[in-house]
């Protein structure tokens, strides 16, 4: 083959035709991915705050109350009713009235005053993981705080021996969405982008014009590099639009190079719509398309750490992490948005998700053959 | 121009095209005739370089069309039986596509997008999308999409399946002219009528070829027409009860249903008269029996006929 792009202008210009041609395919390429980034971003808050507590004091002492404040004074817990009774706080716990339940009991400041030991009962429902752990936490610094401020009083020191400072860096006040929503936009880009090639070589075929390409000097190159393009322009154009979401509504500022971020998210693009492209030479219909496009979908929102850290995660699931485009993306967009990395520091990242690209690319042109069977 | 030599395609254990070898000279018009799935468009896909020849081969002006597939590709037109077009682009739009894919640009491009808008009278739906044209206009445009590269070598699979039969014969003076002017014309049909307008005709059953040449020479052949015998056609009510009575008369040697009459061929020494006697015996008596000359489709008939080796 001399010219190995042959046909690539012919696709590319009726390629750009058959998308804008229809304004209403084009909104509902654009305008769901924005959807799913807002209501992804709003549903995946995981800041654990103001947790449904109930207080059974049957003390009723100064210092009982005084400890409740501090309870609530943590942000992380929120009084919501007194009850009566411990099987009444059980209950209520049990009825997802609140996942807290504190038991002061009546010796309380009785037992504290006498240099016994004060005990407080904190009931906690362990199925929602987070914000168990995040109670038990808290509960249990409640305890030490008080348990050290009563000790200093009776030891007359001013200063507590030993104090940790924590400096929280790049999201400082550790909101959810600074974490969350660039992941939400690896995975949008990806359900969006993918299906757009998956489907339109897909479509060719049932409509029988791929073999009408067949049998003209088209060559495969071109082709696929014609049927990519314009779904990277709007792939880019998408990429901005969910940036700019992220940057305004979700207010997550980015601490990075915008150049440098939105040179990844091509990168990523083209690795999507490569990814793309090989499913719809191998899928016959719209429907095996679709579903083969799912298979991909599916891990990458399981195991590319955009949920869920990787590093927790068993050997098998880490391995399939590991091959995902997701993976790498997310990884380096956080680091850009959030801690103002640069690409120097994560060539690693770049240089995998180009070869990626280039390879599933050059795979797919390879693979298409010019003929029916 | 086109030269088959035993091309066969095998899928798995079925085999679509056994064994066809046929030629085509430059400039005529063949008829690729044979009822569904019988292969027709296998072989056209072969020809065109869509599928691989199992065994055989088959050349193009001289090229293999399996091993010189992109050499051969501009030299020709293929117009697959759905007309494949897009139907988000214009007219317009999809010619100039066509165009573009074969590498015609800039003047060129215009100057024979012109020439085929011309030729094919397209010009009021210029601006109209593929999606909104009727099945005639479809075809046309497909068919000028088709030929934006002035292929020598044109297939059209099927051409005037669904559209009305004002189109179909506006489309044969199409090929006429195309034909007239050089360019070879591969055409498959189901309508004999456009059978006996071709050059040439080929006629494949169950995967091989049982004939081919002229449609004159053909109708000529002793097998299509028995020494000691004549064609008949008759004309009457309840055309398959008088075919079942006569039938079974002996001197009558086939008898077949066309539309609302029967063509028979029967001993040279039978009248009239017996058939008369015998469609009366059946409750028919206003048949009108006249003698005719072979048509393409008995020559198919008798031919398939002959290779099942029953009795219509």
């Amino acid at each position: 083959m001399r010219r190995p792009f042959r046909g690539f202008t012919a696709i590319l210009y009726k390629e750009f035709l058959v998308v804008l041609r229809d304004p209403l395919t084009l909104f509902f390429m654009l305008f769901p991915p924005i959807v799913e980034m807002i209501a992804f971003g709003y549903a995946l808050d995981t800041d654990v705050k103001h947790i449904t507590t109930l207080v059974l004091d049957q003390d009723r002492t100064v210092e009982s109350r005084q400890l409740i404040d501090q309870f609530v004074n943590t942000q992380t817990f929120k009084v919501v009713g007194e009850v009566q009774g411990v099987r009444e706080l059980a209950e209520a716990i049990r009825r997802g009235k609140a996942y807290v339940g504190i038991q002061i009991p009546p010796t309380f400041t009785r037992d504290l005053r006498a240099g016994r030991t004060g005990r407080v009962q904190v009931l906690i429902d362990g199925s929602n993981s987070s914000i168990a752990s995040s109670s038990l936490n808290t509960a249990l610094n409640v305890g030490f705080r008080n348990a050290f401020l009563h000790l200093a009083t009776a030891l007359g020191v001013t200063a507590p021996p030993v104090e940790i400072r924590p400096q929280i860096l790049y999201n400082p006040e550790m909101r959810s969405p600074n974490f969350f929503v660039p992941g939400v936009i690896g995975i949008v880009l990806q359900i969006a982008t993918t299906f757009a090639t998956a489907m339109s070589l897909v479509r060719e075929r049932e409509r029988g014009t791929l073999e009408q390409l067949m049998v003209s000097p088209l060559s495969r190159w071109g082709l696929m590099l014609g049927k990519l393009t314009p779904y990277l322009a709007i792939g880019m154009m998408m990429g901005a639009g969910l940036f700019a979401v992220m940057r305004w509504l979700f207010q997550v500022p980015i601490a990075g190079d915008v150049a440098g971020l939105m040179f990844a998210t091509f990168l990523y693009v083209f690795c999507l719509l490569s990814l793309g492209l090989l499913i719809s030479t191998k899928a016959q219909n719209q429907i095996q398309a679709l579903q083969m496009t799912m298979i991909f979908i599916l891990p990458s929102v399981f195991f590319s750490g955009f949920i869920f850290p990787r590093e927790t995660m068993p050997k098998i699931f880490y391995a399939i992490g590991s091959v995902l485009p997701a993976t790498y993306y997310i990884e380096l967009e956080r680091a850009i948005v959030l801690r103002g990395a640069s690409l120097h520091d994560f060539w690693f990242n770049i240089v995998l998700l180009a070869a990626m690209g280039l390879g599933l690319f050059s795979f797919c042109a390879l693979r298409f053959r010019q003929k029916l069977a | 121009m086109i030269e088959c030599d035993r091309l066969t395609k095998r899928f798995g254990h079925f085999t679509a095209v056994d064994h066809v070898s046929f030629s085509v000279a430059k400039g005529s018009i063949f008829g690729f005739l044979g009822p569904n799935g019988s292969g027709k468009s296998t072989v056209i896909r072969m020809l065109c370089g869509l599928l691989e020849p199992s065994d055989g081969r088959a050349f193009i002006a001289g090229k293999d069309v399996a091993k010189q597939t992109e050499e051969l590709k501009s030299n020709i037109g293929y117009m697959s039986q759905k007309f494949s077009l897009y139907d988000e682009l214009t007219v317009h739009e999809n010619l100039m596509f066509y165009g573009r894919l074969y590498g015609i640009h800039g003047n060129a491009l215009s100057k024979r997008r012109d020439e085929l808008v011309q030729l094919t009278h397209i010009e009021p739906y210029l601006q109209r999308r593929a999606a909104l044209l009727s099945g005639g206009w479809r075809q046309r445009l497909a068919m000028a999409c088709s030929l934006m590269h002035r292929p020598t070598v044109l297939f059209l699979d099927e051409p005037t399946a669904g559209i009305d039969p004002v189109a179909r014969r506006e489309l044969w003076d199409l090929l006429f002219e195309f034909s007239s002017s050089g360019m070879t014309l591969f055409v498959t049909t189901h309508y004999m009528d456009e059978a006996e307008r071709c050059s040439h005709v080929g006629y494949i059953y169950m995967s091989k070829l049982v004939v081919c040449g002229e449609p004159d020479e053909l109708k000529q052949m002793p097998l299509v027409r028995p020494p000691g015998t004549r064609r008949i056609e008759i004309t009457c009510d309840h055309v398959t009860v008088g075919l079942q009575s006569l039938r079974h008369l002996s001197g009558v040697r086939t008898a077949t249903v066309f539309g609302q009459s029967m063509h028979l061929l029967v001993d040279e020494g039978m009248s009239e008269e017996t058939i008369r006697t015998e469609l009366a015996k059946a409750g028919i008596h206003n048949a009108d029996i006249r003698p005719i000359a072979p048509s393409l489709e008995d020559v198919f008939v008798a031919l398939t006929t002959n290779r099942n080796g029953e009795k219509p």
